[in-house]
């Protein structure tokens, strides 16, 4: 399984490395055939299935494992919502869903929900990518039973159009819309800790692809007569982001190695804490290095910053899972601090 | 920059029953007043007793080899045995660095007879050392140093001086960097080596120097034309500044890097649990968060050390991370005092945390600053 998700993710480097520019990148339509096409040569090699399985068609690597491709998918900068079609894909599936073809999105939040006739209303927020698919996931807790709900023919009213992040979305307000399939979750799947994990991920690769601008872009930019990577005020702010970056990806590495359970969920906590905290020098650093050219549309820097901002968002901020991690501890009143974390 | 990867390691349950036993051993320790937990303790609760004793136990030169009184355990082992020491504040600080560093230096360059004289005594904690790297004028410049060894008919000579050496007054050894042949204008790093030195002998003068918390573990020793044997030389002639990189990686990544204040910290959220629950959990979070991810990233350099591999620029990551850490825990404490007033916190409590608030400025320096460790980072990332 291991090698033949190295030979998946080679592939994959490949059609990105080709496919993805920085144009393509900013025009993120449905009309754009380069974007259609990259999607096909995607689906093409199975990667939406990676975590499907294997009676829906999918390869059945675990969701864990495949999150050093999530990694590299990101730090291309793919201006697709491929790692939300994995993740709703690999739910769908667990949850004994057939997953569609093409594209699935996400909700990641909603508001006032309501399911009648197996007929859905009400608000779903900040869906990526929604310009681009029909297909929907979303996950919501009714009288105490988590459900699966997969909608294949999504219509609503646009309340909400985020322009200021790189990634299109959209918040809608839906009445009356007919659910494809909807069916009890597991109770090992909890789609805010999975979220959660996919956008710390998605951070890491992408601050990743943020700290190597930052190398090239100061490694030949010259002031004052000599490179700005000769400064020792510029090579110690690149230092510390590649502290940061590497002390987040020690964090994804625990969870790629145990993956998701009773046991070990404050790693995800501190996962995203990490990776959220580190995203927030980084933007800063990043910018400050990169001068004034890091905050045209034309550099794309700003297409992985903007995407930083608004991923260290979801699935709950570093103050949330401080809170949950704090609490949970607290609560424990016959443990010691470090009882508790050996 | 993908470059610097932190491997996951799991805690076997061989590991999880040594950590058990260590702790047993240290709670039974306390109880019985043996010592009483101090902050810093690495460096500034020297008790040559309990180090014998754990000599005894056999978690000092864990990882040697048998034939000199090792016990053949992996890095791995001792790592989970120093975490125990460090979070319960033991006074450790006697055979600290012979165990850490000067014990691995010798077996990996030392000749027969230093190892056969010497690992022996640092497995039984009845041998320790310090570190002769700084001078007076060479600070982060390690490779300015001015200490000279002199070729003699019998050996060596030695003259100079090392400064902020931690324990020396305590240590039986000093592994001292010396210059054997003048700097080349090109490569300041060639023409320097390394001397295993005895303290004990003539011309060598130790002298205290009190530091802002009015302790002594400083240092300043004077090497006054000292004559050292043919064998006091350690590795090989000239290649000292190789030699000395690879003891700095031992010296950087362990988990007295962001463990030095822990005995602040569990007393602190032992006494104000409950109000933490009520105003504190976001604190607490944070810290447990950050703690996590220290020992991960050390624990996986402990595992790089023990399959040979050199985690130099590893070990400056832990390093830079860990120190920041520590600052970050003292000034997160004192921010919690206006929920309960320092005043109001019990005295023992408030002695810990002025402690702490004192020796932190060292921890950044010790051991390389943190202009050192970003330095390195950057030589690293390719920009210098």
């Amino acid at each position: 399984m291991i090698e033949e998700l190295e030979i998946i993710i080679e592939t994959t480097s490949k059609i990105l490395q080709k496919h993805v520019n920085h144009s393509l990148r900013q025009n993120i339509v449905s009309e754009n055939t380069d974007i259609l096409n990259l999607w096909n040569e995607i689906e093409k090699n199975g990667l939406p299935k990676i975590s499907v399985k294997e009676k829906f068609g999918g390869y059945e690597i675990s969701f864990f494992s495949i999150l050093p491709l999530i990694k590299i998918v990101n730090n291309h900068g793919t201006p697709l919502p491929l790692s939300e079609t994995i993740l709703s894909n690999y739910i769908l599936s667990e949850s004994d869903i057939n997953p569609p073809n093409g594209i699935v999105t996400f909700a990641t939040n909603t508001k006032n929900l309501q399911i009648k006739n197996n007929m859905i209303s009400g608000e779903i927020l900040s869906v990526p990518f929604l310009n681009l698919t029909k297909n929907l996931l979303i996950v919501h807790e009714f009288n105490n039973v988590k459900k699966a709900i997969l909608i294949d023919e999504i219509n609503g009213e646009i309340i909400h159009k985020k322009n200021f992040l790189a990634e299109p979305r959209y918040d809608i307000k839906v009445e009356n819309l007919n659910i494809a399939e909807m069916k009890p979750i597991k109770n090992n799947i909890d789609f805010n800790f999975l979220g959660a994990i996919l956008r710390s991920a998605q951070m890491i690769g992408a601050m990743e692809k943020v700290v190597d601008l930052s190398i090239n872009y100061c490694s030949e930019r010259k002031q004052f007569g000599r490179t700005l990577s000769k400064f020792q005020a510029i090579q110690h702010q690149i230092s510390e982001m590649a502290v940061e970056l590497s002390a987040s990806s020690a964090a994804l590495s625990t969870i790629t190695e145990l993956g998701l359970s009773e046991k070990n969920s404050n790693d995800t906590a501190i996962l995203k804490i990490r990776a959220g905290f580190a995203a927030g020098k980084i933007i800063a650093i990043s910018h400050q290095v990169h001068g004034a050219i890091g905050f045209t549309k034309e550099y794309e820097l700003s297409y992985f910053t903007k995407n930083l901002n608004s991923w260290r968002n979801d699935f709950g901020n570093e103050s949330f899972w401080e809170e949950f991690l704090g609490k949970r501890f607290l609560k424990k009143n016959n443990q010691n601090l470090w009882e508790y974390l050996t | 920059m993908s470059k610097f990867n932190f491997p996951f390691i799991k805690e076997t349950n061989e590991l999880s029953n040594l950590r058990k036993e260590v702790r047993e051993f240290i709670t039974t320790c306390i109880i019985n007043n043996e010592f009483r937990p101090s902050p810093d303790a690495w460096v500034f609760s020297a008790d040559p007793s309990f180090s014998k004793k754990l000599g005894s136990k056999g978690w000092l030169g864990m990882s040697f080899p048998k034939e000199y009184g090792g016990h053949q355990r992996t890095a791995l082992e001792r790592y989970v045995v120093t975490e125990e020491l460090l979070s319960s504040g033991a006074p450790v600080a006697a055979h600290w660095i012979a165990d850490r560093q000067s014990g691995s230096q010798i077996l990996r360059y030392g000749n027969e007879k230093q190892k056969s004289s010497i690992i022996p005594r640092i497995t039984a904690g009845e041998c320790f050392f310090a570190i002769g790297m700084s001078e007076p004028d060479s600070g982060s410049d390690l490779a300015s140093v001015k200490t000279k060894a002199t070729k003699t008919k019998n050996g060596w000579k030695l003259e100079g001086r090392k400064i902020w050496s931690t324990g020396a007054h305590l240590a039986h050894y000093m592994i001292v960097l010396a210059r054997t042949s003048p700097a080349s204008e090109k490569n300041r790093q060639e023409g320097l080596s390394q001397f295993l030195v005895d303290l004990s002998l003539p011309n060598v003068k130790i002298t205290g120097i009190p530091d802002m918390t009015g302790q002594r573990h400083f240092n300043e020793t004077l090497f006054d034309n000292v004559e050292l044997s043919d064998d006091s030389l350690l590795g090989e002639e000239g290649k000292g500044w190789k030699q000395v990189v690879g003891e700095l990686a031992l010296e950087r990544s362990g988990p007295e890097r962001f463990l030095s204040h822990f005995t602040l910290l569990d007393s602190f959220i032992n006494e104000f649990r409950n109000s933490l629950i009520y105003s504190g959990t976001k604190i607490v979070g944070k810290l447990i968060s950050e703690i996590q991810t220290l020992r991960r990233m050390s624990f996986s350099v402990a595992s790089m050390l023990q399959n040979g591999e050199s985690p130099e620029t590893q070990a400056a990551f832990v390093k830079e991370l860990g120190n920041k850490f520590e600052k970050m825990m003292i000034e997160t404490l004192r921010e919690f005092s206006n929920i309960v007033p320092l005043h109001e916190w019990p005295n023992q409590l408030q002695n810990l945390f002025e402690d702490a608030t004192l020796r932190i400025p060292s921890n950044s320096l010790r051991g390389g600053t943190t202009e050192i460790m970003k330095g390195i980072i950057a030589r690293q990332l390719g920009l210098r």
